[in-house]
């Protein structure tokens, strides 16, 4: 009988103390959660009804008539010059931490992994920050992720023209880059798919994967040439 | 300061070379240390500086490689230094924490024929141990089990305490020695055994290094440290790391745990034959002297 009792409440400690500690390490990691900068999902983009990844444009838009410069100093008229392929158009900076690399390096590496070529798709990367971003600093940028990539820059008033007609938000200084290099700016997030015609068709948010674009990058092809 | 319990991925969180200490790494350390000085206390016994420092220094590589920078570096950003934690959690956190715990201990903490021990027997029967491990290796690192509980701290705090206590399960028949632990194996079942697993630990290191795409989207949209390392090389090169750590290295244990019995039976044999011969020469000396009644 005594020793039965000695028997529980030893149980009764040991489960004290698991208790105990439990709710230790539940305070802690309460006490200590992360702070979310970018709430993405590591899941990627939800397939779609239609069997795309990208989601359908709402409204109908059409490639931005503004004339932007691109790396070599020749002028670039977005509205003319970019019809014929179908285009994929992107806004960000050379200096951009997290969105800009992760999306480009998604299309560079989905493109070869599908087979689909830059003669047959133009991939376009917009600066929103004309005062770091000279030709050679996107040149060097792009290069990290493919040299086909077309890079333009112009007047920060005609790049939020050409934002503007397509209803995006115009850049945004968000403040210090914790890397300490200079400030962070805000940007579209996403990537804007064109047919050749100039309409746009499809979005990428962030958070879309190489495998959501690789299952599209065909279908841009095939279905927007 | 920036201060968190337990390593884990932010989605979206530029990295910085900001000190961030996780207070749950030290934590299990300070418990791991003192609880292993406190049981000597309580038992009266003089702590084995040899046993302390093997203990010690697999507390250290639990800490190394759990802390800020590795430990952030390893859940958020990089696959490579992921699979470099799981290696080290299993090939030398875990082996060295055995190495360091005396018989009397383990018979202490798991007396005989208590629950606790019972429990302790089962799962560390060898062919248990080896499904064990090998269902954890698979289990948590698919892409699913990755993406979903490494973006908390309770749950990366789960995954790698599953990885230390399956590697500790795996090696205890390989490591404890008989008579103290019945359910020690010797070679060449011990050869076969850690041969096994590495064999099975190349099936998640071949998907790791031959995907055409990145399999974990928490690595794949990690803001990159740095330009030019895409996710894919990171994902190759983490299979490389597995293949490396979990094969090759296992390898050269298997080959010296064989080398070191081969040299011992070869030892054995001939001090059996020594003493065959020995027998045999007295014997002989025994018959001459017999045959001889003048010597």
């Amino acid at each position: 009988m005594a020793e039965q009792r000695s028997r529980r409440v030893r149980h009764t400690a040991v489960r004290g103390r698991i208790a105990a500690a439990l709710t230790v390490v539940g305070l802690l990691a309460a006490a200590c959660g992360p702070s979310s900068a970018t709430a993405i999902a590591a899941d990627g983009l939800e397939r779609q009804p239609d069997g795309w990844h990208g989601l359908p444009v709402e409204h109908d838009r059409s490639l931005p008539e503004v004339t932007l410069e691109d790396v070599d100093g020749d002028q670039v008229d977005l509205g003319k010059d970019l019809l014929g392929t179908p285009t994929l158009l992107f806004f960000g900076y050379s200096s951009c931490p997290d969105i800009c690399p992760i999306h480009l390096a998604a299309i560079g590496s989905a493109m070869g992994t599908a087979g689909v070529t830059f003669d047959e798709l133009d991939v376009v990367f917009v600066s929103v920050d004309p005062e770091r971003d000279t030709p050679a600093r996107i040149e060097d940028f792009l290069a990290n992720f493919d040299e086909r990539m077309i890079g333009l820059h112009g007047e920060l008033d005609v790049v939020e023209d050409a934002l503007g007609q397509l209803d995006l938000g115009g850049p945004v200084v968000e403040g210090p880059d914790p890397r300490g290099e200079g400030d962070l700016i805000g940007h579209p997030a996403q990537v804007i798919g064109f047919d050749a015609d100039g309409q746009a068709r499809r979005t990428w948010p962030f958070g879309a994967r190489r495998s959501d674009w690789v299952a599209d990058l065909p279908r841009v092809v095939t279905e927007w040439s | 300061m920036n201060v968190a319990f337990w390593c884990s991925s932010t989605p979206g969180q530029i990295w910085t070379w900001r000190y961030t200490p996780f207070l749950g790494v030290w934590a299990v350390a300070a418990a791991l240390v003192g609880g292993y000085v406190l049981a000597h206390r309580r038992a009266g016994r003089r702590v084995d500086r040899r046993l302390l420092r093997r203990w010690v220094l697999g507390v250290l590589a639990l800490v190394v490689v759990s802390e800020w920078p590795i430990g952030q570096l390893g859940v958020g950003y990089l696959a490579t230094v992921g699979i470099a934690r799981y290696i080290v959690y299993t090939f030398v956190a875990a082996p060295l924490l055995i190495a360091g715990l005396p018989d009397w201990l383990v018979e202490r903490w798991f007396p005989a024929g208590t629950r606790r021990e019972r429990v302790l027997r089962s799962l560390t029967y060898w062919p248990i141990a080896l499904l064990i491990f090998n269902a954890v290796l698979i289990g948590t690192h698919l892409p699913v089990t990755i993406d979903t509980l490494k973006t908390t701290q309770l749950g990366s705090f789960g995954v790698d305490v599953l990885h230390l206590a399956a590697a500790l399960t795996w090696w205890w028949p390989a490591m404890r020695r008989a008579p103290a632990e019945p359910n020690a194996i010797e070679e060449p079942l011990r050869a076969f055994y850690l041969f096994a697993s590495s064999v099975l630990m190349f099936v998640p290191a071949a998907f790791l290094t031959f995907s055409p795409l990145p399999l974990y989207g928490l690595y794949e949209l990690a803001p990159p440290l740095w330009l030019g390392f895409d996710p894919l090389q990171d994902q190759q090169s983490a299979g490389i790391v597995m293949n490396v750590g979990g094969g090759f290295v296992l390898w050269g244990i298997i080959a010296s745990l064989f080398l070191r019995w081969a040299a011992d039976q070869q030892r054995s044999d001939e001090r059996a034959r020594r003493e065959r011969d020995a027998a045999t020469l007295e014997r002989i000396r025994a018959l001459e002297h017999d045959g001889d009644p003048s010597a």
